[in-house]
């Protein structure tokens, strides 16, 4: 669905490089610090920058030169963005019946009832939550083989964030050859979500897992000075000291779990694995 | 079908799910030819992702519970009972092996392993 070979963005003071093939069918997620280069990456791919080096495929042509038609195949919504704030639900509907010739209005404004938004105030008047929703809901109701979300879930509260998911979720459903691109640093959304996550720290791609496997297999070990001497440490991707000993990042916890019983073993949570992988850099650059 | 996860169990999601739907087969609640969720439908539900779900149903089709028609979706297979029994006393033999081999190299004697298995069928009563 998306290919980036050696994709390479240079701006004054940041870099970003990145390779990555999304294939159809998956819920990729993106995660990341602010500024790691999550937008960016949306960006290229939606042909809204041009990368300096290196080429980026979106359904089998440049993401550059993607023709009207193809464009139509793309749901996107964008952190930030949004219609004139006077404008009502019902005056927007004009626009994307227009801007896109599969636009199932009826869908739409089912589903906008649905969720709540009312189809005849000005949008001024919604709240964050009410109009993140209609951003998710504008990129989804054209039959969009592909859908870009940044951010989608940003500054909203729990409820909000669970109901944008599901929305996500339903899309999905209605056709599982549909693809997904989403954004956020709010990683507990996504380990409920995506099927494979990416994980961008200052413009490169540390890490490209299956969900399943970073909740499955990777895992933090909690030990103390002795027994981090005596152990193995073959499988022990990241060390960190702590008050107590060591906090340790393995991706084989359950070698740890066989051959070391009593250890303290915890499931990995994405945001741990951000701070995990992310101070380790740091600590390089500072040797 | 009623599946439930436990996130921060050590069990990778996936053995989870083949175990409950093994269970549901073995006990009867999902005859065979009854259709299973889509993958996507299921991770859906219960907000995992898909690909631990095909897996759990890959697994599955190789041990012979389901049966996966392309384009069509997953089935629950024509199972002897016999050999869904004998499936399930597998599973417990393995993870009993594993046990007795960790008891073992702790040192613990042949009595010593019967003497804790006891207590703690004890235990449960």
């Amino acid at each position: 669905m998306i290919t980036a070979k050696n994709v390479t963005k240079r701006y004054v003071d940041f870099t970003l490089q990145v390779d990555f093939e999304i294939p159809k069918g998956r819920i990729t997620g993106f995660i990341g610090k602010n500024g790691a280069g999550k937008s960016t990456t949306m960006k290229l791919i939606l042909g809204l920058v041009s990368p300096d080096e290196g080429e980026m495929i979106v359904m089998g042509s440049s993401a550059t030169n993607l023709s009207i038609k193809e464009k139509e195949n793309i749901g996107v919504s964008l952190a930030e963005s949004g219609f004139s704030p006077y404008l009502r639900i019902a005056d927007i509907t004009k626009i994307l019946k227009k801007a896109y010739p599969n636009f199932a209005q009826e869908k739409f404004e089912n589903a906008c009832r649905s969720m709540g938004l009312p189809l005849n105030k000005p949008m001024k008047e919604f709240s964050t939550g009410m109009k993140a929703k209609l951003r998710v809901l504008v990129a989804m109701t054209h039959e969009a083989k592909l859908l870009i979300l940044d951010e989608p879930t940003a500054g909203l509260d729990v409820e909000a964030r669970n109901e944008v998911l599901d929305l996500i979720r339903e899309y999905m459903k209605e056709d599982e050859k549909r693809t997904v691109l989403i954004t956020s640093h709010i990683s507990s959304d996504l380990e409920s979500l995506c099927d494979d996550i990416y994980l961008i720290d200052n413009g490169k791609i540390i890490l490209h897992e299956d969900t399943d496997v970073i909740l499955g297999e990777y895992g933090i070990l909690k030990v103390d000075q002795e027994t981090f001497q005596k152990m193995d440490k073959s499988f022990l991707a990241k060390t960190v000291p702590t008050s107590f000993g060591y906090t340790c990042f393995t991706k084989e916890k359950r070698y740890y779990k066989d051959n070391y019983p009593g250890m303290v073993i915890e499931n990995v949570k994405l945001d741990e694995l951000i701070l995990m992988l992310t101070e380790f850099k740091k600590g390089e650059n500072e040797k | 079908m009623k599946i439930i996860l436990n996130n921060s169990s050590m069990v990778p999601i996936y053995e989870q799910l083949m175990d409950q739907i093994k269970n549901e087969i073995i006990e009867g609640r999902l005859v065979s030819e009854t259709a299973l969720p889509s993958v996507r439908t299921l991770s859906g539900e219960l907000k995992i992702s898909a690909l631990t779900v095909k897996k759990a149903y890959d697994r599955l089709e190789e041990e012979g519970f389901i049966v996966t028609v392309h384009g069509k979706g997953s089935f629950v297979a024509e199972t002897d009972k016999n050999l869904a029994l004998e499936a399930c006393r597998k599973t417990v033999e393995d993870e009993f092996a594993k046990v007795i081999l960790k008891a073992k190299n702790f040192g613990f004697s042949k009595e010593e392993i019967q003497d804790v298995v006891s207590i703690i069928l004890e235990e449960d009563k």
